[in-house]
């Protein structure tokens, strides 16, 4: 049984199986409720109402034709996929869905995780920037720089919007962030502005609308992922909407008070918390234009930043307060 | 500016019905007038060949088979139409003996699947709309 | 670091086939180069294989979106030339159609600015209800791309007072959405951010380098072929030049917004006071020796065609110049010191239709750059050299 725990925890739930299926229904549902608010139709005909067209895009995908470019560094251009994957996921991996145990910590759940999450889920920018530079063609390179310099943009009022939730909680733990705000659910509300802030840098981080400048389509072609095709890119994809579970994981495990209540009860928290924050980030993408790289940096640091910062002042100041 | 501009408009699509018609499996009626593709009426040709004259894609032949018995073969070529009427507007036949009708699924698998041959005898009915076109000067 | 980058002749951004090569500083353009001719079509040759009336249609396809205007704009020649007069009612339905395209191009192009801005939701709108418009036209026209309702001597089809109706109600929803996009392209943020300030052409600028229709209106130059030089009914019609001072991508937007109020009015207008009578006058199917210039404003900017006869049924000569082309050399100084997000949105900005404008193939050498004039026999010459010394290509696989 305390080995059972640990390889269900791994490759069913939240591991690798429950993964790939929730990941690809968040690509259905995030491409349903796009396509709804632009009166679309959406994905309709694999499955009921569409939902197995991810799977089968991802299917379709690993089937086509390999290439890899000539002058590419082959090595980099071909593991990178893999360790943007494995690191997504690992960083899934860290949220406290079932499995910890609040007084004690375990390898899944223990004290300052919350940076380590953070810093997982950097990696996949990284990946990003490197799949583009070792791939050498101009799109791409392109690609790549604006993938560096978008990070220089979000990634710090990300960080100090997510940080003031753990201030307030004083801890460095996702699990004893949740316990706390699930004990004290109304000081939830001061955090509202840490909220917006990080489900704006989450969606520069998933590189979506606004923010899809790295590849915008109609500006460097594929940007990032010019010369990737076939399984590599098939698991790029699979690789942003994992990352789009585990991001919005983080902001409803910090924000919106974690998921208590066990596996079952847990499980349902964690899809409607989740799926919340998708249909955030969808909103966003509905309702906003391409912006240019250099309106994304001084938006962030002179809105998003200052916001974030405001957000720890107020954290700051409440925590006096209440203790 | 307003932040936000689209948002009501968009929330209001979210639940209603897509404006896309789900095309092969619902099908949007055509006007009456649409112009699909042109079919001839062998009865009432009169094989003056105006429409092969004014036809800017050349996409229609007369050919003669029996020049005793007045036998002749109009094909179409549907490949090469452009679907512009001008064969209908350029029939001089009181009933136009050449009329388009409302398809607008022709595709098919082979150019020559598009190919579509009519023969029949040269109708006897005079050109009533005729007066000042040169319609009747191509007997041969 | 100086790079170029090929956007072109196939990129995502571009529809057809144009190759624009950028000079690069970092994100900054320093330079730009237009390379045409990878859809050159012969039309112009071909036109002077058919005769008057089957040039009609070899016109129409010129153009897509705008078919009309080239198929108007000859016919507008043609009828000169054979010394015809349309009947009222036949000048007023085939400007109705060309108010009409002016709708829809503009919605397209709207649809299209979004699209090129990343602002997907804005295009699938604008196209959704382009749509109304298109349905109009295949109720009157019989198709929704290539109306094919202009004849030498008026048009082919006459509208019913159904129709009219129908045209009517559809305007009022085309208004109160037309308003709708204005208001949201003027006001998003992220919108504006994107297309305020960029593409500048200076009123001089647009000037000494000729710009026309709503590029050139956009940089606060009064010109509509419409008012200078009204051709058809336009004398009698009330509509106003719109114009916009900004002089960027935004001004582009207003300017045509602004046009699609004027279009409605001006459809209005040709409804209510559609006169009776017939529709068209019969054409001869021969010219006299002369030759023509027509001028015509189609949506984005000023259409000529040149048509000369010799006195038999067919033309003697057609040249088009289409809008895009006049409006090229702006394009390189609006893409001048931009940055190469702003390519696409300026490019679109003129409504390029680069197969309207490709009129001439030029040779040029591929290692040395070198440009040149090759008669077609020797170009066939050397295709046959090239042809005897390469290799087999039987068992040509992919290199893998």
């Amino acid at each position: 049984m305390a080995i059972l725990k640990p390889l269900l925890y791994i490759f069913v739930y939240p591991g690798v199986i429950f993964l790939f299926v929730y990941s690809t229904f968040c690509e259905w549902f995030d491409r349903k409720v796009y396509a709804r608010l632009q009166n679309r139709m959406g994905p309709t005909h694999t499955g009921r109402w569409g939902i197995l067209q991810p799977v089968a895009d991802f299917i379709k995908l690993l089937a086509k034709e390999d290439i890899v470019p000539e002058r590419a560094d082959k090595t980099l251009f071909t593991l990178l996929p893999v360790v943007g994957i494995a690191a997504v996921s690992t960083a899934m991996m860290l949220l406290p869905v079932w499995h910890y145990n609040v007084a004690n910590s375990s390898p899944n759940s223990f004290s300052g995780d919350i940076i380590v999450l953070l810093y997982i889920l950097t990696l996949p920018t990284l990946v990003f920037f490197l799949a583009a530079w070792s791939s050498t063609s101009f799109f791409s390179t392109i690609g790549g720089a604006r993938v560096l310099t978008m990070l220089f943009g979000y990634e710090v009022p990300l960080f100090l919007a997510v940080l003031s939730p753990a201030i307030m909680a004083g801890s460095w733990r996702l699990a004893e962030i949740a316990a706390f705000y699930q004990h004290k659910p109304l000081l939830l509300l001061p955090n509202i502005i840490g909220f917006v802030v990080s489900v704006i840098c989450l969606q520069a981080k998933l590189e979506r609308t606004p923010f899809d400048i790295p590849h915008a389509e109609t500006e460097i072609v594929g940007g990032t992922f010019t010369e990737y095709s076939g399984k590599k890119l098939a698991l790029f994809r699979l690789m942003t909407d994992v990352e789009m579970v585990a991001g919005s994981g983080l902001i409803a495990a910090v924000f919106l008070g974690g998921f208590p209540g066990g596996v079952i009860l847990g499980f349902v928290n964690f899809v409607v918390k989740t799926l919340l924050i998708i249909f955030l980030l969808t909103l966003i993408r509905a309702l906003t234009s391409r912006i240019r790289i250099d309106q994304v940096i001084s938006f962030s640091w002179k809105y998003l930043a200052p916001l974030a910062v405001l957000q720890l002042l107020i954290t700051i100041v409440l925590k006096g307060f209440v203790r | 500016m307003r932040i936000a501009a689209f948002l009501p408009e968009i929330l209001r699509h979210l639940f209603k019905k897509p404006a896309t018609v789900d095309y092969p499996f619902q099908k949007l009626e055509v006007p009456k007038d649409f112009r699909g593709t042109p079919f001839l009426h062998p009865e009432l040709c009169i094989v003056c060949r105006a429409c092969v004259r004014d036809c800017p894609a050349e996409a229609i032949d007369i050919l003669t088979v029996n020049e005793a018995d007045k036998k002749f073969k109009m094909v179409i070529h549907n490949d090469r139409c452009i679907h512009c009427a001008q064969c209908v507007e350029s029939c001089p036949t009181a009933p136009k003996a050449l009329e388009m009708d409302h398809l607008f699924e022709i595709a098919a698998f082979s150019r020559w699947d598009l190919k579509k041959e009519w023969e029949y005898v040269k109708a006897q009915v005079k050109p009533k709309a005729a007066a000042g076109t040169p319609s009747a000067e191509a007997k041969s | 670091m100086k790079f170029t980058v090929p956007i072109g002749p196939q990129h995502p951004a571009l529809k057809e086939p144009i190759s624009l090569r950028m000079t690069l500083e970092g994100e900054v353009i320093r330079d730009a180069d237009i390379r045409l001719g990878y859809n050159h079509r012969g039309l112009e040759k071909l036109a002077e294989e058919k005769t008057w009336l089957q040039n009609i249609y070899v016109t129409e396809r010129i153009c897509g979106i705008c078919s009309h205007s080239h198929a108007t704009c000859y016919t507008q020649g043609v009828e000169k030339l054979m010394e015809i007069e349309p009947p009222k009612r036949g000048i007023y339905l085939r400007f109705l159609v060309a108010e009409l395209e002016r709708v829809h191009s503009h919605l397209l192009w709207l649809g299209v600015a979004g699209h090129e801005a990343g602002f997907d939701t804005f295009f699938m709108y604008t196209w959704r209800d382009r749509e109304v418009v298109m349905d109009i036209l295949e109720m009157v026209s019989g198709n929704r791309v290539h109306y094919a309702i202009n004849t030498l001597g008026g048009v082919r089809r006459d509208i019913d007072d159904l129709q009219k109706k129908k045209i009517l109600d559809s305007l009022d929803f085309l208004r109160r959405r037309s308003e709708f996009y204005f208001k949201i392209g003027a006001n998003e943020p992220s919108f504006v951010a994107r297309i305020a300030g960029v593409g500048r052409l200076s009123k001089e600028d647009a000037l000494a380098l000729c710009a026309v229709g709503p590029t050139a209106r956009a940089s606060d130059i009064s010109q509509d072929v419409r008012k200078d030089d009204p051709y058809g009914m336009y004398a009698e019609v009330p509509f106003e030049v719109a114009t916009a001072t900004s002089c960027d991508v935004l001004g582009r937007v207003v300017v045509r917004v602004k046009e699609l109020m004027q279009s409605y009015n001006i459809i209005e207008f040709l409804l209510k006071n559609l006169p009776d009578g017939p529709v068209a006058v019969r054409a001869p199917r021969r010219a006299k020796p002369n030759e023509v210039v027509s001028r015509y404003e189609a949506p984005r900017g000023e259409n000529i065609h040149y048509i000369k006869s010799n006195g038999t049924d067919k033309p003697e000569r057609l040249k088009v110049r289409a809008p895009t082309l006049a409006n090229y050399p702006a394009t390189v100084v609006m893409l001048r010191n931009g940055f190469i997000a702003d390519i696409p949105l300026i490019f679109a900005a003129i409504d390029p239709c680069i197969c309207c404008a490709e009129r001439a193939v030029v040779l040029v050498d591929g290692r040395s750059g070198e440009e040149k004039i090759v008669l077609m026999s020797e170009l066939r010459k050397q295709a046959h050299e090239r042809w005897k010394k390469a290799p087999l290509k039987k068992d040509a696989v992919w290199p893998f």
